[in-house]
């Protein structure tokens, strides 16, 4: 008995070992910048020699005004619909790569390459093809005479919103994509057979085996994507800086603008914890909503 | 199983070292201080905006090569960063406690340094006699509260980039109200190749939301005699609401909308794009300073001559505006070698280095001996200096950028036809105030 109590602790005390260095990056670049940034929001402050305690006016001040309420709703908007491109379009090569086509490594290969690249980089690229007057798009469409005059891409608010949200989802696809193909192969073949003996063609196949045996997978890779795009700044910032006239300003931009233009970080941290916890609800809700089912 | 106290003890040791490295001022410089004529190492870091552009950095950089050979124990290492995001850059330095020892001010950014506590006593460390060595103008935007902010490097006062040779053929004179603007910038909006398109612009507008387009469209509004900020005895005000501003805004929708004399694509266009329509024969003039000269120059070394300057046109009864663009040097007040950094801030100052300086880039000497070189005065210089008598100083706030922002996001909105230039008037007006009121 006192044996293995022993033999409990030391294992115990390895445990503590391993895991201990992991605890302190969560704390260091984790925890401790999340409470920070819920210190400095309490506060008018430049980081250095002001420091005025303000409570919870900032917070007060977002939740009541009708331009963080838009930005919020345009970037709802931009998140659920490059989730959605992201999911629908990474889903379908998902579904192309997981069958027995000819080059699929190599495929698999060149359908992977957009996630590898910087967002800079992205950004960049595309705002040269959307270029009025230098731009690929234009060039390509002039050609095959669709349009006569080029297109201003970034001039109209919901063309700009349309291109920025086309670009990341070319940007954001792949990721969607490897999970899927993952959860793909992880599906029993035997549930295909048996589909098929039963009758089933493809769209009924999908349906009750495919779809059920995704959705873990799925439930992951909307949360994380949600997540991740909802907080996004680089592409939107670098393609039109949140315009024009605030079509594409996403809260990330806002609050972005509010610390480094007006130097305000206490209202930008403010806005920052409401980020926080509007990503934190949708990861809750969304996980009771979708049913961790065992198929 | 008991985890709390190990827990508790990996918490308690995070903590204890987040507060020891929150403590420290920053990284440990590799030397310590070190005067300028000593052989101990020094490395001098330098921020700057100009080594990132092209032809600044070939001249910057031999500054410090030049320097470095002078004084074979210092060694100049920059951080270069492009001017939109400078301020933000210094201001997380700051308060990470890593500040370079020199860094990039400005008339727009000196508030905020100054409130940051990041400026050192310039006067002090430069002498009174060097001071008196500045232009008046620069040098009085250049002090607030009676503390020199930084040492004046450059002036890049804004006004009217013009292509001379266009205009000669088309028997035009540089505009001086801006209905002469207008009508100049329609004649010179034309198919050059005659294949039914218009192919060269009148005017290249920077129109991106941000401090590129928002610090040439303030100016523009200042002619028309309205003031995107102005102290009163009850103190800021903003008289963006009003029919000056409305005439500014209106103008800006009109060049695009109903003249045509702007490129497609101005929301997009911010000053690099504009630069490179100018060089690339798309378009005639161009509100700026006189470094785009060199920009030009260096992607179409074909266009050397055929640019001209002039003050800003104005509305009616009302005079040029034009800001100075000023660019300066301040010394980090956390600098370990600021013996040095005076002196290397010295050597990039005199007179030779300063002419140099204007000859490759266009950009204005703020020291009054290379001023008055007769180098400096070439054609395509004079309307920018002329336009500097007509500088306004900027008005000392922290948030004197989002100004600018707000200026660029209404005038995008007119143009985009989504507001008329009076509700964009309004909307400009109602976010200064709201940037007066959180700064109260």
């Amino acid at each position: 008995m006192a044996r293995s109590s022993k033999v409990a602790a030391s294992q115990q005390r390895a445990g503590l070992g391993f895991v201990s260095p992991s605890v302190l990056v969560l704390l260091a670049l984790v925890v401790y910048p999340l409470f920070y940034g819920f210190y400095i929001s309490m506060f008018k402050t430049n980081l250095r020699n002001m420091w005025n305690f303000v409570g919870l006016k900032y917070f007060v001040q977002a939740l009541s005004d009708s331009d963080f309420i838009h930005t919020i709703s345009v970037t709802l908007l931009f998140a659920v619909l490059v989730v959605a491109g992201n999911l629908l379009l990474g889903t379908a090569l998902a579904l192309l790569l997981n069958t027995n086509i000819r080059f699929r490594v190599v495929l698999r290969a060149i359908l992977i390459l957009p996630w590898l690249f910087p967002d800079v980089v992205v950004a960049i690229l595309f705002k040269w093809i959307y270029d009025p007057l230098y731009g690929l798009l234009n060039f390509a469409l002039t050609s095959v005479h669709l349009i006569d005059h080029p297109i201003v891409w970034f001039g109209d608010s919901n063309l700009a919103f349309s291109a920025v949200v086309l670009s990341c989802i070319w940007k954001g696809y792949p990721l969607v994509m490897i999970l899927v193909l993952a959860g793909l192969q992880s599906i029993p073949k035997d549930r295909y057979e048996a589909a098929q003996l039963d009758g089933a063609g493809l769209a009924n196949q999908f349906r009750y085996v495919t779809f059920p045996g995704l959705v873990p997978v799925l439930a992951v890779s909307v949360i994380l994507d949600f997540v991740w795009w909802f907080k996004h700044f680089t592409i939107v910032w670098l393609m039109t800086a949140g315009g024009p006239i605030d079509a594409t300003k996403v809260v990330s931009i806002d609050i972005y603008r509010i610390a480094f233009t007006n130097f305000d970080f206490g209202r930008a941290a403010a806005l920052a914890v409401i980020v926080f916890f509007i990503c934190l609800a949708f990861s809750i809700v969304y996980r009771r909503l979708v049913r961790d089912t065992e198929v | 199983m008991r985890l709390k106290g190990p827990i508790a003890a990996a918490v308690g040791l995070s903590i204890l070292g987040m507060g020891l490295s929150a403590c420290s001022s920053g990284s440990p410089s590799p030397s310590g201080s070190a005067g300028i004529n000593s052989t101990t190492p020094v490395t001098l870091t330098v921020l700057s905006p100009t080594v990132v552009e092209k032809p600044e950095s070939v001249v910057e950089k031999g500054y410090a090569d030049a320097y470095m050979k002078l004084h074979p124990n210092v060694k100049v290492e920059f951080v270069g960063v492009p001017m939109n995001d400078a301020y933000a850059k210094i201001s997380t330095l700051a308060t990470g406690g890593n500040m370079p020892d020199i860094f990039v001010n400005s008339p727009e950014f000196s508030s905020q340094a100054n409130q940051l506590g990041i400026v050192a006593d310039m006067t002090a460390l430069l002498g009174s006699d060097f001071m008196s060595g500045f232009a008046k103008a620069p040098l009085a935007q250049a002090t607030l509260d009676g503390k020199v902010q930084f040492a004046p490097f450059f002036t890049i006062p804004t006004g009217l980039l013009y292509r001379a040779d266009l205009f000669a053929a088309a028997g035009l004179t540089p505009p001086k109200t801006w209905d002469e603007f207008e009508a100049d910038a329609k004649t010179l909006t034309v198919d050059v190749n005659k294949d039914g398109k218009t192919d060269r612009w009148g005017f290249a507008m920077v129109g991106t939301n941000n401090g590129s387009g928002g610090s040439r469209f303030i100016p523009v509004m200042r002619t028309f005699g309205a003031q995107e900020l102005v102290k009163d005895g009850t103190g800021w005000k903003t008289s963006f609401n009003t029919p000056e501003a409305v005439a500014a805004f209106k103008l800006y929708g009109d060049l695009v909308n109903k003249d045509g004399a702007v490129p497609p694509g101005p929301l997009q266009t911010g000053y690099a794009e504009a630069t490179t329509e100018m060089a690339t024969d798309k378009t005639a003039m161009m509100i700026t300073g006189p470094h785009t000269i060199g920009a030009i120059l260096a992607q179409n070394p074909a266009l050397k001559g055929k640019f001209a300057s002039a003050p800003l046109p104005a509305a009616t009864g009302h005079n040029p505006v034009s800001v100075l663009g000023m660019l300066g040097w301040s010394i980090s007040q956390d600098s370990k070698n600021k013996d040095v950094a005076a002196d290397y801030i010295k050597f990039i100052l005199n007179k030779e280095n300063q002419i140099a300086w204007n000859l490759t880039t266009g950009r204005l000497p703020a020291r009054t001996d290379a001023l008055e070189d007769p180098q400096i005065a070439r054609p395509e210089l004079k309307g920018f200096i002329a336009a500097q008598d007509y500088a306004f100083t900027l008005p000392n706030v922290t948030y004197y950028p989002d100004l600018q922002v707000i200026a660029a996001n209404a005038y995008q909105g007119v143009i985009q036809k989504k507001m008329t230039p009076e509700q964009a008037a309004a909307s400009a007006a109602a976010k200064t105030e709201t940037d007066i009121a959180n700064n109260k």
